[in-house]
């Protein structure tokens, strides 16, 4: 069937080429056939389990590296194990990935959430031969196989950057801005790194003040609650650089006095971008967004670990999966790319 | 056995066990004891039966409590398990069972809905949805289970309704709990899928936490026996070493042994577990519950003990102490100083007593005066009858008269008189004794006639005539001579003719009295004299002139204080036809003088 498919496609070529291109076809079938059924049917004999751990369950950025995951691990006929604290909770994190090394998984790939305390229990899995990548959230000093995601403090030069564009469009690049940050933890590396980008960034062309930093603790409902509390106590706040895009799974019906406060001549910038992210950024509310390929992470994080584990093909340390600009001149095209997530 | 009874003689003479204080003391401690030993023993009785009463109504309280908390808890959970056609659920059973991965939407609300739950009814470890491929997913994230083992445990301990409680084991985060499986019925399910609740152990720790005594516990067991719950962790798993397969509900009620200890048990069964929580108390722990009121017990026992020792030492010491000092002044009276004198206290019976024992030493007193001044009365009499005898005439005249038989060559009758004479006053003499032979006083009196018979020309007959039954009797010396002396001087030669005189001895019969008769036909005594004689001898008449009747009172007066009111001498007469001296003394069968 998939042959005959190709083949009706590529039907006005010339015979030797076809008979080329044929044979290549076969060959490439037959490589493709030695795989992919026996992955389909989880046929490897080696019946490995692969555990993914984000960051938490609540928050949905990590939605789209579990369906990518989720679909690689079919292709490759492994087991996903995705699990996670469904409240940020750096202990429970840890608890958890002593346990997979208890049940014996064969592979760790997790998003830290305290890049300290998750240096002892991955090397305890490394010591049980248990190979330990990390995604979206790094954990350099503990040893992990690999990293896969995004330069975090690029990410944040580059958000910064387009802050200062942003500012000095509006002229207000002489004046000094009052500035909130809302992150999820302090002890949280990729934020903390994004959040240094974005300092050194806007440091030298426009005035911000940092008045306030908020942490959400990397959940969905507190970010929210933070955000129309803070701008009622503080409207007259110029700046709010979102280092995740928390309080964007929901409307702006639900974020009134974010709106007034945008719509009164508040700038917002952020990083992570998504189909509600770019609903609030049409509506005006939201001047520049990054996003980061979270399905890039689950997919290609997934096949790398398994590779190495099946094959030994050692990954490079550091695997960026690049970041997507979202702005006034690609928005509409970005919002037919973007799936909407439905989750709230 | 000797050293042992000298050992308790030292003991008894040095606790001085035999005195009446100690006796008293004793006496009114065992007296206390008895109602208090019935009151201590009928005391903890009736208190370990109401504490044991008590504890059983309590620990029966206490697991039915913990039987309704579990029905209440399971079967809130039994309601959450139990979804009807759950929009998302069915619609991801649907994405797993086609293998469509794009179920962000529906697995996003069902983490958050399990988390909620999770996170509002304590003890809900984790609350997931399992699907025949094994993958469950929950409020931890997704991951995969032997969905075949799972299964055939369920079936295993599937109950009537349809829900089954898998035994404690480790969850996924390896804590140990209990789960509660129910099947999900889904017109969207091709294959069987089951919603499960995980109770973490300290649920059940919480709902069954409750200190029966310092080792006592409480535990939850199934059907089998098979512990599900116990505080001690290692036995869970394990069957009970309580449960009995002949007891319905395999648990019994009440007190039970167990390798030599005695524990009290109290079920109650949990109809929606199908577990029996079982409270186990040990015996000895409730006993020891009645251990404050014991001793509380005994403190007030101790109290009232020595309470009871004190009033004891206080009123024995009141009572003897008196006795004892009547006991001191008794032998103080003993040893011959009557000057002893109680002072009683009070008016009770050893007050009474002093004042009898003072009288008493009174008496004595004065009966030991009494007798002093008879012993003196009778050395007086006794030196006045022997002075009487000694008169110098009558030993002028005999020695005159034996002067003349000498020199008239009477040689034989002055050497017989000289001999009666001799005898009479070896005999009057008695080397001081103051009792003498019956045979004595005869020969005595008869060496008297004999002698008075030569000095007055044999003018009278004397005939003695004394039984010889009493010959070896005592007499007191010197009574019979004054009475043979008067028969001669008032009575034989008075008459002025020849007279008799006869002297009987004898036994009264029916009595141990001795009676002599001295009689005389000699002239006899005037009625009205006669009368009065015996008057003065009965003492109802005394006399101014102190030689009056001298002879015969003095007799009398020694009988009297000899022997009595009862004895002495009475005088039977007829003027002109002679006189009888009638003597009564008391026979002395053994001599006194030894």
């Amino acid at each position: 069937m998939l042959f005959g498919e190709c083949a009706s496609k590529n039907g006005d070529g010339s015979m030797s080429r076809l008979r080329s291109v044929i044979s290549l076809l076969i060959i490439g079938l037959a490589a493709l056939l030695s795989i992919l059924p026996a992955a389909a049917d989880g046929y490897f004999e080696d019946d490995l389990t692969i555990a993914f751990l984000p960051r938490s369950l609540g928050n949905p950025i990590f939605l789209d590296a579990f369906e990518a995951a989720q679909k690689k691990a079919y292709e490759l006929g492994v087991t996903l194990e995705w699990v996670a604290p469904f409240d940020f909770d750096s202990d429970l994190q840890v608890e958890m990935i002593e346990n997979l090394i208890r049940r014996g998984v064969d592979g760790i790939v997790a998003s830290v959430n305290d890049e300290e305390a998750i240096h002892r229990v991955f090397q305890k899995a490394m010591a049980n031969g248990i190979p330990v990548a990390t995604f979206d959230a790094d954990s350099p000093g503990s040893g992990r196989l690999f990293h896969i995601g995004i330069n975090n403090y690029k990410a944040g030069v580059e958000i910064g950057t387009a802050l200062v564009s942003v500012i000095k469009e509006k002229g207000l690049e002489d004046q000094v801005l009052d500035t909130m940050i809302m992150t999820g933890y302090r002890e949280a590396l990729n934020l903390e790194e994004r959040i240094r980008g974005f300092l050194d960034a806007t440091a030298d062309d426009v005035r911000l003040n940092i008045v306030s930093i908020l942490e959400n603790e990397d959940t969905v409902e507190k970010s929210i609650i933070l955000l129309e509390d803070y701008l009622k106590m503080n409207p007259d706040v110029d700046v709010i650089f979102f280092v995740g895009g928390w309080p964007f799974y929901v409307t702006s019906d639900a974020l009134p006095n974010f709106r007034q406060w945008a719509q009164e001549g508040g700038i917002a910038v952020g990083i992570d971008l998504f189909y509600d992210a770019l609903l609030l950024q049409k509506e005006g509310l939201i001047q520049y967004l990054i996003g980061q390929d979270m399905t890039g992470m689950g997919a290609q994080g997934m096949e790398l670990i398994v590779n190495f584990i099946r094959y030994g093909q050692v990954p490079p340390e550091f695997v960026e999966t690049g970041l997507e600009h979202a702005n006034e001149s690609n928005l509409d095209r970005l919002l037919e790319i973007h799936k909407p997530w439905l989750v709230k | 056995m000797l050293s042992f009874e000298r050992f308790w003689s030292k003991l008894a003479k040095k606790t001085e066990i035999h005195t009446i204080r100690t006796k008293l003391i004793l006496s009114f401690l065992v007296i206390a004891l008895i109602p208090l030993g019935i009151m201590a023993v009928f005391s903890y009785q009736t208190y370990y039966g109401s504490l044991t009463a008590s504890v059983t109504e309590y620990a029966h309280e206490v697991v039915t409590g913990m039987g309704r908390d579990l029905d209440d808890y399971f079967s809130d959970l039994e309601m959450l398990l139990t979804r009807e056609q759950d929009f998302y659920m069915d619609q991801l059973i649907k994405l797993v069972d086609g293998n469509d991965f794009n179920n962000r939407k529906y697995v996003f609300r069902i983490w958050e809905d399990l988390n909620n739950l999770h996170t509002v009814k304590p003890g809900l470890e984790e609350i997931s949805l399992v699907f025949s491929n094994g993958q469950r997913f929950s409020n931890y994230g997704l991951y995969s289970l032997d969905f075949a083992a799972f299964r055939q445990e369920f079936q295993a301990s599937m109950e009537e309704r349809g829900i089954a409680i898998l035994g404690p084991h480790p969850n996924f985060l390896n804590r140990n709990v209990v789960t509660m499986v129910k099947p999900y019925s889904s017109p969207a399910a091709e294959n069987a899928v089951f919603m499960t609740a995980d109770i973490n152990l300290d649920r059940l720790a919480n709902i069954t936490d409750v200190k029966l005594g310092t080792r006592g516990y409480v535990f939850v067991a199934d059907r089998a026996g098979r512990i599900v719950y116990h505080p001690d962790a290692d036995r869970i798993g394990m069957t009970s070493r309580f449960f009995r397969h002949d007891v319905p509900g395999g648990f019994a009620d009440g007190f039970t042994d167990y390798e030599h200890e005695r524990f009290f048990l109290a079920t109650a069964f949990s109809p929606v577990t199908g577990w029996t929580v079982v409270s186990v108390a040990y015996a000895d722990e409730i006993g020891a519950q009645v251990a404050p009121i014991q001793r509380i017990t005994f403190a007030v026992i101790a109290l009232i003990l020595a309470g009871v020792i004190l009033l004891a030492v206080y009123l024995s010491h009141a009572l003897s102490r008196p006795i004892k000092e009547l006991q001191n002044l008794t032998k103080r009276a003993a040893n011959h100083d009557l000057s002893v004198q109680i002072v009683p206290q009070g008016n009770d019976e050893i007050a009474m007593l002093g004042h009898s024992f003072n009288k008493m030493i009174a008496r004595i007193q004065e009966l030991m005066e009494e007798n002093v001044r008879e012993q003196k009365m009778l050395r007086k009499l006794e030196m006045e009858s022997l002075d009487n005898q000694i008169k110098p005439h009558f030993i002028y005249n005999t020695l005159d008269l034996i002067i003349g038989q000498l020199e008239s060559n009477q040689n034989e009758q002055a050497s017989s008189l000289i001999e009666a004479l001799g005898n009479f006053f070896r005999l009057s003499l008695s080397k001081g004794r103051e009792i003498v032979p019956i045979a004595s006083e005869v020969e005595h009196v008869r060496n008297y006639l004999f002698i008075q018979q030569l000095r007055h020309g044999e003018e009278y007959q004397y005939e003695v005539a004394v039984d010889s039954d009493i010959l070896d009797k005592y007499i007191p010396r010197l009574l019979l001579q004054p009475l043979v002396e008067n028969a001669i001087y008032h009575g034989i030669l008075q008459a002025n003719r020849q007279g008799r005189i006869e002297i009987l001895g004898y036994q009264e019969s029916g009595s141990e009295d001795i009676i002599f008769e001295i009689r005389d036909d000699g002239a006899g005594i005037e009625p009205d004299q006669l009368r009065d004689i015996n008057e003065v001898l009965r003492g109802l008449r005394s006399l101014e002139n102190e030689k009056e009747y001298f002879g015969l009172r003095n007799v009398n007066k020694r009988a009297k204080l000899m022997f009595g009111e009862d004895y002495g001498v009475v005088l039977r007469s007829k003027l002109g036809r002679g006189t009888t001296a009638v003597l009564r003394i008391k026979a002395a069968w053994e001599d006194p003088n030894v």
